[in-house]
């Protein structure tokens, strides 16, 4: 039976389905322009130009987030206008520019010989930054040359290694009545003990708001200034009194925090209450946050991989000082507590790509201390930070989970540390029994499987390179020994069939020989599936076939 | 004192003819433990005065003092048998010498702590069944009688408490008579409707011998065949013809001196002779003691031939009743004669178990050694469950050898419940430290246990959560893994009162994970330690034992609540589709419910995904009217690989489809393990994957792209197909006298609970009600009834099905079964809304 075909069939998705982007588009449509007077104000167009100036940068790299990114032009001008002028000022160099985009290849090293105070200044605009738009994104900077980075919008102020950067807060507008308002009918009491946080954003209404309250007669109000310290007691912002003491202490949050903020000042200060500047909500009161929801569902997270044999560390910054440094760390970290751990840079994370790796047992997010925490639930494995790595490579024995919560790796050092003094009491304790296991019978004894606490099972091994490295090493002596001898011997294959890869143990082999069934092209056909047998058909001329042996011979 | 050696007990381990292992199992309060103090003092581990009330198998405290059973002890007791003419009525199995060594297990009656029993029965081959008089057969009876009669065990029935028929409710002979008889029918009954070819009937008959009569308050006890050998030298008839005539219509004519099956002589009524032979010496010793009459007791002792120690004699009333009764009739020495003569040997037992307890080929040398009970063979030994150690947080594992002889320092191979034969999952090699004797709360060290013997091994405990097989044949299967009568569907989650006790807390989780087999501790996705139990009970004293003993630091527990599972009533309404995150691939599904009855098989065990798919997709299609094609194309089961939620491939020639098949796979693990509804498991669900089509580029299509599809498309289809929440429901039998029932019926109908089962124990006031009763409406539910009935009513509740929850649908918050759902997420943390299907289904 025909049916008329009216077109080919289908052997690949249509072009209109090309290249889409599964990254939310930041829409910024509906909003009004800003005017060039807004621009310059906003984006601080003049103290910019001034400290690149004074710094006697000449290559400069513009960084916008996306949502930014169409006011980029009129900042564009208005810098190269400004820088204009300072340097004219000085000197009467002619300086001409031309609108460059941030991915142009350039070489021109040819600047190099011109005395640089004659070097015309040369702006470029980065977008679409690799990770997070709250970290600065060096390496798109390097790809420039540049020699200094302005990073606009919001920040999470992470330290950078490589350039200097110049932060344009971008300071958004507040009506300061309401927040004072709202501000008093949370407290009441006026003896209160109040730290007063906005996001960097509203930093700049601080302290117009601090002195309000003063006047108004609250005595106790702390305003603590912005420092580069996220692992401040405040992240990125200056406190002087000690953490017992802020533990008496109510925070008042202007605008929305970020969760790993809420996460890791909820264990630290008495209440947290939120000022939401989202233009719809006009509260009458301080939003009371709780985070101990939130928290404890990143202690399900972290104690479901505590049996996790295989992690992957993912690289999410290229930009935040000590990254190698720390991923070193946890590399060494997870090898000490005996498990496997395979590095990945996939870029912006999302869960299409975490879910082609499903060899991985979960996942350590190496990036800036806000982009660290990711939670959702459309992620096949769990993502967790170094801290949370740190707390669930520990023993079961000695996890405490007390709602203490850190984003920022580089104030990890305590807990890594008091990890590795207590692994290295945990591979005592295997090494003690093994002895004991070697007096009975030569024969190696296997350790232990761990409980998952996440479902109250056995796993059985969970620590897939704790037994390894030992076995190997006696392999390989009783190699040294007989070498001579046993050269023509046939060694008896390895009793639990780990999967080896140039000599090293391989837990990624290991899924791909154990729990995989596609192995790849040609391992589904099964010749048993009934095939019908090979029959002699008819061979010979049009003029008269021959069936069977009685064509043999026509055969050629 | 203990009047046997370890000894002694070790060298009758090398006669595995001689050998009785027993578990001794009944409803609650029928007086299992109180019977085998009386088998306990014959062997001298205690004292005669104090049997009956040492209760010493309640080796815990709280044991003896709530009076119940919550954990199942094991003890070896020394018998023998007085003659050697007893032996030949040893029918069907082979002795040798009089001496026995029976290896004994109370277990408890309550039903929360069935687990308890099938752990027991695993490693024994017979059970005495214990039965009250008054109360007769109740519904844990008939649970543990099925359940022993599924591993195939054969029981032995004593009707206990007879002592109350006679001193409370004064009944005649004759209605004892009938009372005994309704039993043992109804006994019957149960027994027959499990009936099992390869075991063959093993009804039980007074005049066979497999059925006692006794009091073990009192300790006394008597089989039709003790009176029978009394009289048969009598009669000069012989015993076995004797004890024919002892029961059911057979009359002794005093006129004609004959015997007869007529009830009748002349127009008057004879005796039956049961009651003229055996209840009218009994009825008359309680009449004589007990109406103090002291003249007539005398010369009834003497024709009795019953001779009292001087200090007995001055006894009066039921002091003097209880001595003259156990020196007349010792309940041990009925009990040891049932239980050697009529229950098999490991040897005999073996070798119809063996199919039934081995996973691997009938042929291999592992099944052949159990079957033939060699203690030779290669090792097969299961370990049934933990027993806590006075050394904390180690256990004994207490697991009897079907094969082979396990000793001290053997290096075995440990295979947990999910090892497969040829991989190393759950696998461990290691040395048994040390083999000791169960008994009682005591252990006595052994140097080795040859087969078909129960033991008790130190040193693997950190090897095994709960049971598993110990081997030392490389190629051996699991010994089946057990199925319990109940779930832990009663949860409470616990936490700690200060932060820095959080080590002890996992730590204790884990022990109590391991000292129970039913109990199941985890953290929920929202981070809170649950432990989930049978019910309220068997949580309270997992609790308890949690918080005073396995980790020992003060808790705060929430209230109880319940799991649920997320299911469809409907077939989707439109094929879900979804596409993957770059837009190249398309999965297409439907969500339809899948039969009760084949998700309980599955959860029975029945259909599994070890399964050969041919012979699977014969039951399915024969017993529940699958289409063979999809029978064969099941993909998986989920969650966890063997949950009753299945996902059926209908497509037709799809390339590539193999390749994704392991994504799809995991992602349906995934979304079966939370569900969209309220992250709660999937249950009773079936998938059908419809169509797939996939990018050419293999690039295009890996994990990345298909898992998170595979399980926004789940969720779509389960959203389509009017999704709702199921509700686990307990079978409640409740035990009442008539004008009490009103209360009952009260405190149901405000349960939500729903009666379907009335009946009268005939010749009693009581009642036996049996109610459908939703878990969640279940706390609190005896107290209530006690306050209801002025603590007449005695509950016995089992968990039986799931059912849906009433009251509309989950995804409409404004429905009643829509706040329990928004009140759940809530608790969870997440969004209170339900997402609507259009999150997860694509346009195409």
């Amino acid at each position: 039976m025909t049916t008329q075909s009216v077109a080919p069939p289908v052997l690949s998705t249509p072009e209109t389905h090309i290249f889409e982007d599964p990254t939310p588009v930041a829409n910024t449509q509906n909003e009004p322009r800003l005017s060039y007077d807004e621009v310059f104000d906003i984006y601080e167009v003049a103290r910019t130009a001034r400290e690149i100036h004074t710094g006697g940068w000449r290559k400069v790299a513009l960084q916008f987030p996306d949502d930014m990114l169409r006011d980029s032009p009129v900042v564009f001008e208005a810098l190269e206008q400004e820088l204009k002028k300072l340097s004219s000022g000085g000197t009467k160099v002619r300086v001409e520019e031309k609108l460059e985009q941030n991915l142009t290849n350039l070489t021109s090293a040819d600047a190099q010989s011109l005395d640089r105070s004659q070097e015309r200044h040369r702006l470029y605009v980065l977008a679409d930054t690799s990770y997070g738009a709250c970290c600065v994104d060096e390496i798109a900077a390097e790809h420039v040359d540049a020699e200094v980075v302005v990073h606009y919008g919001r920040s999470c102020l992470s330290p950078t290694a490589r350039l200097p950067v110049i932060y344009v807060f971008t300071s958004r507008t507040l009506d300061l009545d309401p927040v004072v308002s709202v501000f008093e009918n949370t407290y009441p009491e006026k003896q209160e003990k109040v730290i007063l946080v906005a996001d960097i954003m509203y930093h700049n209404h601080i302290e117009p708001v601090a002195k309000r309250l003063q006047e108004a007669g609250y005595k106790n109000i702390l305003a603590p200034d912005i420092v580069h310290d996220p692992s401040s007691l405040i992240p990125n912002r200056k406190i002087d009194i000690g953490e017992a003491e802020m533990k008496d202490y109510s925070l008042f949050h202007i605008s929305e925090p970020l969760p790993a903020l809420l996460l890791t000042l909820s264990s630290r200060v008495r209440d947290f209450n939120i000022y939401p500047t989202t233009p719809s909500s006009s509260p009458q009161k301080a939003l009371q946050s709780n985070t101990a929801m939130s928290l404890r569902r990143r202690y399900a997270l972290l104690t479901s991989l505590s049996t996790c044999s295989i992690f992957g560390i993912l690289i999410n910054t290229l930009s935040v000082k000590n990254y190698l440094q720390t991923v070193t760390d946890i590399k060494e970290m997870i090898e000490r507590a005996g498990k496997k751990s395979y590095t990945f840079v996939v870029g912006k994370v999302n869960a299409a790509k975490i879910a082609n790796f499903s060899e991985i047992g979960g996942w350590v997010v190496i990036g800036c201390w806000e982009s660290s925490l990711i939670e959702s639930t459309e992620f096949y494995r769990p993502i967790i930070t170094p801290f949370e790595l740190g707390l669930c490579l520990l023993p079961d024995e000695k996890r405490v989970w007390s709602g203490e919560w850190k984003g920022d790796f580089n104030s990890l050092d305590a807990v890594s540390l008091e990890g590795r003094e207590t692994e290295n009491g945990a591979v005592g304790d295997v090494e003690e029994q093994k002895e004991t296991g070697e007096d009975l019978d030569s024969e190696e004894e296997s350790a232990p499987p761990e409980f998952d606490l996440r479902t109250g099972r056995y796993v059985s091994h969970s620590r897939p390179m704790r037994d390894s490295p030992s076995a190997l090493s006696a392999a390989a002596n009783k190699e040294g020994e007989g070498s001579s001898a046993a050269s023509k011997v046939l060694t008896r294959r390895a009793k639990g069939d780990l999967a080896l890869v140039n000599g090293a143990v391989s837990p990624g082999a290991q899924y791909l020989n154990t729990q995989r069934t596609w192995m790849g092209l040609g391992s589904d056909f099964h010749e048993t599936e009934g095939s019908a047998a090979v029959e002699e058909g008819r061979s010979g001329v049009a003029r008269g076939y021959r069936v069977g042996e009685a064509g043999e011979g026509e055969k050629r | 004192m203990v009047n046997f050696t370890v000894e002694e007990v070790r060298a009758l381990m090398d006669k595995a003819t001689n050998v009785r292992n027993m578990s001794v199992i009944a409803h609650v309060d029928h007086g299992k433990s109180t019977l085998t103090d009386s088998l306990l003092s014959k062997a001298g581990i205690i004292s005669a005065a104090k049997a009956g009330d040492a209760r010493a198998t309640d080796t815990r405290a709280d044991e003896q003092e709530r009076g119940i059973t919550i954990k199942s002890t094991a003890i070896s007791l020394y018998g023998n048998l007085p003659d050697d003419e007893d032996l030949k009525d040893i029918v069907g199995q082979k002795t040798d010498g009089r001496d026995f060594l029976i290896n004994l297990i109370d277990s408890p009656g309550h039903v929360d702590f069935s687990s308890e029993v099938t752990a027991a029965l695993r490693v024994t081959d017979g059970a005495l069944v214990v039965v009250d008089t008054i109360e007769g057969v109740c519904v844990q009876t008939e649970t543990v009688l099925r359940q022993a009669l599924g591993e195939r065990i054969k029981p032995v029935v004593i009707i206990n408490k007879v002592d109350r028929a006679l001193l409370e409710l004064q009944v005649s002979k004759e209605d004892l008579y009938q009372s005994f008889s309704r039993t043992i029918e109804s006994v019957n009954v149960v027994i027959s409707t499990y009936f099992d070819k390869t075991l063959g009937d093993v009804q039980v008959y007074p005049y066979k011998g497999t059925v006692a009569f006794g009091s073990g308050l009192h300790g006394w006890a008597f089989t039709v065949r003790q009176f029978a050998q009394r009289y048969a030298k009598k009669f000069g008839v012989d015993r076995n013809k004797m004890m024919e005539r002892l029961w059911g219509d057979n009359y002794f004519n005093p006129h004609t001196k004959k015997w007869t099956n007529k009830g009748t002589h002349e127009g008057k009524p004879l005796e039956r002779a049961f009651n003229q032979f055996i209840l009218d010496p009994i009825f008359r010793i309680f009449a004589a003691v007990m109406n103090f009459k002291k003249d007539e007791i005398p010369t009834l002792l003497e024709k009795l031939n019953i001779k009292l120690a001087p200090e007995d004699r001055e006894k009066e009333g039921k002091q003097l009743l209880k001595v003259i009764m156990r020196t007349f009739l010792p309940a041990a020495d009925a009990l040891l004669e049932m239980l050697i003569l009529h229950l098999p040997s490991p040897v005999t037992a073996q070798r119809y178990r063996a199919e039934t307890l081995y996973e691997g080929p009938p042929d291999d040398e592992a099944c052949i050694g159990i079957r033939e009970c060699d203690p030779k063979a290669p090792l097969m030994l299961y370990v049934s469950k933990m027993v806590p150690t006075s050394d904390k947080g180690r256990f004994y594992a207490f697991g009897r050898v079907f094969a082979g002889t396990v000793r001290s320092g053997l290096k075995v191979r440990i295979q947990g419940p999910n090892y497969t034969p040829g991989k190393k999952d759950d696998l461990f090699i290691k040395a048994i430290q040390r083999t000791v004797l169960m008994m009682g709360g005591k252990v006595d060290p052994i140097d080795d246990v040859p087969a078909g013997n129960i033991l008790g091994l130190v040193g693997i405990d950190q090897f095994l959560l709960k049971s598993g097989t110990l081997t030392t044949s490389e190629t051996a299967h699991n010994l089946k893994v057990m199925k319990f009568s109940v779930s832990p569907v009663v949860q409470r989650s616990v936490e700690v009162k200060n932060a820095q006790d959080l080590p002890k807390l996992v730590e204790g989780l884990k022990r109590l994970s391991k000292s129970d087999p039913c109990v199941l501790t985890f953290i929920s996705e929202s981070g809170e330690h649950v432990v989930a139990g049978a019910g309220e009970l068997h949580l309270e004293i997992c609790l308890k034992d949690l918080e005073e003993d396995h980790a020992g630091v003060p808790l705060r527990i929430s209230d109880p609540v319940v799991s649920y599972r997320e299911t469809v009533t409907g077939k989707s309404s439109m094929t879900a589709l979804s596409k993957s995150p770059n837009k190249h691939n398309r999965l297409y599904m439907v969500a339809e419910p899948l039969d009760e009855e084949v998700s309980k098989e599955i959860e029975a065990g029945k259909i599994g995904p070890r399964d050969d798919f041919k012979a699977r997709a014969r039951i399915l299609a024969d017993e529940h009217g699958w289409d063979v094609t999809d029978a064969r194309k099941i993909w998986c089961f989920g969650p966890d690989t063997n949950g009753a939620n299945l996902l059926v491939d209908q497509t037709k020639a799809v390339q590539y489809l193999n390749e994704i098949k392991d994504s799809v796979v995991s992602g349906f693990q995934w979304a079966t393990r939370e569900g969209p509804i309220a992250e709660e498991p999937m249950r009773s669900i079936r998938f059908n994957i419809l169509d797939v089509t996939l990018h050419a580029d293999a690039i295009h299509r890996g994990g990345g792209q298909v898992i998170p599809t595979a399980r926004r498309v789940l969720y779509a289809a389960t959203l389509l197909a009017e999704p709702g929440l199921l509700e686990p429901v307990f079978l409640v039998e409740i035990q009442v006298p008539e004008n009490a029932m009103g209360g009952v019926y009260g405190v149901l109908t405000r349960r939500r609970g729903h009666v379907f089962n009335e009946e009268q124990r005939p010749g009693t006031p009581l009642f036996t009600i049996k109610a459908y009763l939703p878990v969640m409406e279940s706390f609190g539910f005896n107290a209530d009834l006690r306050s209801h009935t002025s603590g007449q009513a005695f509950p016995q509740s089992v968990f039986d099905h799931w059912q849906i929850l009433p009251g509309g649908s989950p995804i409409d918050g404004t429905s009643k079964v829509g706040q329990v759902v928004q009140e759940m997420r809530k608790r969870k943390g997440l969004k209170v809304e339900v997402p609507g299907y259009e999150n997860y289904y694509d346009k195409l």
